[in-house]
This record gives structure tokens, C-alpha cells and sequence, in this order.
């Protein structure tokens, strides 16, 4: 059961990372291999609302999330004035998120000098010092609460995918969309290209930031090494392998993604030859990626429902 | 006399060595309907361009309404409320022709980022809104029984009307059509002049229009006028008669002859 439960929880926390970066690269077009650095600014930073300052842990997980967010206009605003598109952005965000890991390296030894500072710059920091050594570098920030588990993943969950479908369904998804497909009749049409693609930008970053909390309090300590680029590109690869312009294919790419290392325990170092085989063949084959422009929808529900209640109504009246 | 709604002035763009448009001035006043033609390569979709802001000028001025929209952004510029239509379709293709037309409305969102997560009422009147709207639209230019097509897949003159609505969605006072007609047959061009006229008649837009069909540009300008370029410059302005009889449009468009 416990491993089940594991399962489901890293699961669930990968789909809330995936639905974030789903928005940005599938629905807006731009690509991103820096998500798991917003992973680790919301982490960190719910951890530290939670432990230090006692804020109640979902007020703290929204908190790490805003967080994140606000973080990525820092990259963001430049990168969307010089009008960085395709690769060039994804190099900037994979940029933001090693600097993000490396300075949360070394926190410590930062921490120390700051508190050990008698004068100067380091005296303007004095009050973050002890707060930098406890966040313990490439040593982790040990013993957090743990109150992430299988019933708190679920509910995040769906509410995570409920507020991406209001959101892509939305005005501003669908300015998204019209950016991702033409940008230049997007702008000529009255697209603010700068702050649409800010609000992506955010959104995205709010949604690793919440994973990145809901994590930090799973495994109960963090540490930088969580956060590497092999975690940015798992994201990725759920949205790519997803489908682009889909929830749907993400969520069940991004599951799976997390499943499948899982129960292949045994090939864990043949996992990125797989990777890097399928999404060659995924490229050729179906560009648009499996599940790609089909649109999570409740339709199917909503006829089925029609049905039944049609056919109460028809009763009614004949 | 009253007041222009389009000042170009002095209009002049270099790109590298050549000169694309020198030294162009034109005007418009509201509810005209003005055609711009000239041999290829003459710089018409270069004016398009400059007017909104996709490519800067080298120098010159343009003024919207009396102010000047030189530097605007192209997003603000449409939504000063110029529009355009582009030579080589420009369509989201991947998005329904009503999710086309529907972009046009909401480009600027009627409704802010909290409620659009949450879909309070106040957010979902505005959405029905904008549908209904968007069908009439759809409606104007014949498309209401492909509204749930994907643009790509629509036929090439049904992407024309298509971009046609979608312009028309943002609600514009200048409309510029870029080659309305480009690839089509004589039916379908007199289909279309009805409609351009339509629209204009019941729009009250002020519009240009760029087109290489001459019994189009002719018969949609018959009571107004024609601007001609020729090789960046403007060579001639005046009504079709005049601009059918005028030696020079005639030389730039056939050639010189030779008197021996």
C-alpha cells in the first residue's frame, strides 16, 4: 500500500508540474527547460513560510507558489521584450534554473559568511543569515512537516486541472493559443504579446512552485539536487510527449512518466536512451504529440447525462 | 471639410539600399473607401506594414484621428482601431473559424485574470456576449455554417472572407484589405465586391484596399478614389477615369513604347 501510495503522491506531484508547463509550452508555444527552478523557489519558500514563520501548510504551498510566479517575471519580462522565442527562451529559462540551483547550493556557506560579516554588504543581509545556514545548501533543508499524502495530491490535483481548463477555456488562454499559432497576426489582431505572455509565464510557475511545495512536504527535506535539469526535461517530456494544446495528454503522460522509471526499476540507467528514442519516433509520427489538440472536454458526460435525462423528460411526457 | 482620419506625411522606408516607399503622402477622411494599386513590387503591403507598425519608418509621419501612432506597438495600434486583413492568409489554423473571429473581440480581455479562473457570472455574460457577436459576424460574410471548421481546412476564398471577419471582430474604424481577391475568379470577385461594398455601407468603416484585380479595385472605387505607386513612389491619384487614362499609370503598367 505504502508503495502504491508513493506512487500516486510523486504521481500527482509530477501532473500538477506537467499541467504547469502545459500551459506555457503546449497552449502558448513557448518552450521551456527551466521549470524544475520554479519547482525550487516554490519549495523552498513554502517550506519556509510553513517552518519558520508557522503559516498553515495549503496557505503556505499557495504562498511558495506566488512566489514562484513573481520570480519568473525576473526572467520573463527581459526575455519576452527582446522578443526571445523557441529555443532562445528555452535557454533562458534552463539559464534561471541552474543559476537558481546553484545559489541554492550554497546557502550555507553564504549564510555563514553573512553571519560572520563584522561590516559592509554582508551587514545589510545580517537579518536572512541564520535563515540561509538552516536552508543547508547542498546538505538540504532538513525536517520539515510532512502533511503531503495521498488524499491532499488527489484534491490538488483536481484542482490544479480543474483552474487550467477555466484558464485555457478562458479570454486570456485563448490569447495564448492565437500566440502559439501565428504571433504576428496575434499582435496585429490586438494581442499584448509582452503581458500575455507574462500572465503564461506566471501561471506556469505558480503550478511547479505549488509541486514543488506539495513535494518539499512529501519528502520532508529538500535539497538542490531535486531540481536538476533531467527534471525540467521530464516535464517536458510529459507535455511533448502529451500532446501540445491538451490537459488531458500531459496529466496521463506526466503519470506515467513517473510510473514507468518506477516500475522498471531495473533499466533506471537505460531511461534516457528510452526517452530520447521515443521522442524521435513521437517527432516523426505525430508532431503534435499523442494526445495533441484534443481538448479535455466532458462532453462524453454531458450526452450521456442528456440521455438519461431526455429520456426521463420523454417519459414525462408521452 | 472635415477632418481626416489617416494623415500619412512624407513617408519614406529603406530597407538595406533600396528604397521600398519615397517620400508617400496620403489622406483619408472618415467613411472613404480609397484604393491603392501599382505594379509589383511597388511597396502597397510596405504601407500596410508601416501604418501598422509591423516594420518602422525611416522617415515620416503617420498620424490616426489626429494623433500620431508612429512607434505605437502593433497591438495598440489595433486597438486605436486599425485593422488588417494580409496578403498571404494569416489565420490561427489550428483554431475553429468562430475561435478566429472570437479572437478579434477578447484580443484585449473583457474581464480580469481571477475571474477568469473562478468564471464568475459578470465573465460568462461577457463570453455569451462575444459568441453572439462573433456568429454575427460569421453570419455578415456567409460563414455561420463553418464556424466549427477548422480555419486550415476551409477553402482558400472562405479563409479570405474568414480573415475578412476576424478583422472586423476588433472592432476597427480603418480597415485595410490587403489583396482581397488574390487567386480568385471572376464570380467569386463579383460575390466579393457586393460584399466589401456591403460591409462598407453597413460598417461605416474607412478602408483601403490593395488589389491587383483592376475591374474590382475600379468597380469598388467608382465614387471615390485610386492612389498609384510605382517603385516606392506615389505616381498618380484620382478617380478611376482619371487613373485609367493617365499616361503614366499606363507606362508604369505596361512598359514604355517605343516611338521610332
Amino acid at each position: 500500500m505504502g508503495y502504491i501510495n508513493t506512487i500516486i503522491i510523486l504521481g500527482g506531484i509530477n501532473i500538477i508540474a506537467a499541467l504547469g508547463v502545459a500551459i506555457l509550452t503546449g497552449y502558448t508555444g513557448l518552450f521551456t527547460i527551466g521549470h524544475a527552478g520554479f519547482m525550487a523557489l516554490g519549495g523552498y519558500m513554502s517550506a519556509i513560510f510553513v517552518k519558520e514563520f508557522g503559516v498553515p501548510f495549503p496557505i503556505g504551498i499557495l504562498l511558495g507558489g506566488t512566489f514562484a510566479g513573481l520570480c519568473s517575471f525576473i526572467i520573463g519580462y527581459p526575455a519576452f521584450r527582446s522578443q526571445l522565442r523557441g529555443d532562445y527562451f528555452a535557454v533562458a529559462t534552463l539559464g534561471f534554473s541552474e543559476a537558481t540551483r546553484l545559489l541554492l547550493n550554497n546557502t550555507r556557506s553564504m549564510g555563514e559568511s553573512i553571519n560572520a560579516a563584522e561590516s559592509g554588504i554582508g551587514m545589510v543581509f545580517k537579518p536572512i543569515g541564520p535563515l540561509l545556514v538552516k536552508l543547508g545548501g547542498v546538505f538540504g533543508y532538513m525536517s520539515l512537516p510532512s502533511p503531503t499524502n495521498v488524499f491532499v495530491v488527489v484534491v490538488a490535483v483536481i484542482l490544479a486541472l480543474f483552474f487550467a481548463h477555466m484558464f485555457v477555456t478562458s479570454q486570456y488562454g485563448k490569447n495564448c493559443i492565437a500566440i502559439s499559432q501565428d504571433e504576428v497576426a496575434a499582435q496585429m489582431m490586438g494581442v499584448n504579446l509582452l503581458k500575455t505572455k507574462m500572465i503564461a509565464l506566471f501561471v506556469s510557475a505558480f503550478y511547479a512552485g505549488v509541486a514543488g511545495g506539495l513535494m518539499a512536504f512529501y519528502f520532508a527535506y529538500l535539497t538542490p539536487s531535486f531540481f536538476t535539469i533531467t527534471k525540467s526535461s521530464d516535464l517536458l517530456a510529459a507535455v511533448v510527449f502529451g500532446g501540445i494544446q491538451s490537459l488531458i495528454g500531459p496529466v496521463i503522460t506526466g503519470f506515467i512518466l513517473v510510473v514507468f522509471p518506477e516500475l522498471l526499476r531495473t533499466f533506471a540507467e537505460w531511461r534516457l536512451i528510452i526517452y530520447g528514442f521515443l521522442f524521435v519516433i513521437v517527432m516523426i509520427f505525430r508532431p503534435q504529440g499523442l494526445l495533441g489538440y484534443v481538448e479535455m472536454n466532458f462532453e462524453f458526460a454531458r450526452a450521456w447525462w442528456n440521455k438519461i435525462f431526455r429520456r426521463k423528460q420523454n417519459s414525462q411526457e408521452g | 471639410m472635415s477632418e481626416e482620419i489617416l494623415n500619412i506625411k512624407n513617408l519614406t522606408v529603406d530597407f538595406g539600399g533600396v528604397r521600398a516607399v519615397n517620400n508617400v503622402s496620403i489622406t483619408l477622411e472618415p467613411g472613404e473607401f480609397v484604393g491603392l494599386i501599382g505594379p509589383n513590387g511597388a511597396g502597397k503591403t510596405t504601407i500596410f506594414n508601416l501604418i501598422t507598425n509591423a516594420i518602422r519608418p525611416t522617415a515620416g509621419e503617420i498620424s490616426f484621428k489626429g494623433k500620431n501612432i508612429l512607434g505605437k506597438s502593433p497591438d495598440r495600434i489595433c486597438q486605436l482601431g486599425i485593422s488588417r486583413t494580409f496578403q498571404n492568409i494569416r489565420l490561427f489554423p489550428q483554431m475553429t473559424a468562430y475561435e478566429n473571429v472570437e479572437l478579434g473581440f477578447h484580443s484585449e480581455p473583457h474581464y480580469s485574470l481571477a475571474e477568469a479562473f473562478v468564471r464568475t457570472p459578470r465573465a460568462r455574460r461577457i463570453e455569451i456576449d462575444t459568441r453572439k457577436k462573433a456568429m454575427e459576424l460569421l453570419e455578415i460574410v456567409n460563414l455561420k455554417e463553418h464556424s466549427h471548421a477548422r480555419a486550415s481546412s476551409l477553402p482558400y476564398g472562405l479563409q479570405r472572407r474568414l480573415e475578412m471577419a476576424r478583422a472586423m471582430a476588433t472592432n476597427p474604424e480603418l480597415l485595410l484589405l490587403d489583396e482581397p481577391a488574390a487567386g480568385m475568379n471572376d464570380d467569386e470577385c463579383n460575390d466579393l465586391i457586393k460584399l466589401i461594398r456591403e460591409i462598407h455601407t453597413t460598417m461605416k468603416y474607412t478602408m483601403i484596399i490593395i488589389e491587383h484585380h483592376m475591374n474590382v479595385v475600379m468597380d469598388l472605387c467608382r465614387d471615390s478614389r485610386i492612389y498609384v505607386l510605382n517603385l516606392g513612389s506615389l505616381l498618380a491619384m484620382g478617380t478611376p477615369t482619371e487613373i485609367q487614362s493617365n499616361p503614366d499609370v499606363i507606362r508604369a503598367y505596361l512598359g514604355e513604347t517605343k516611338n521610332d
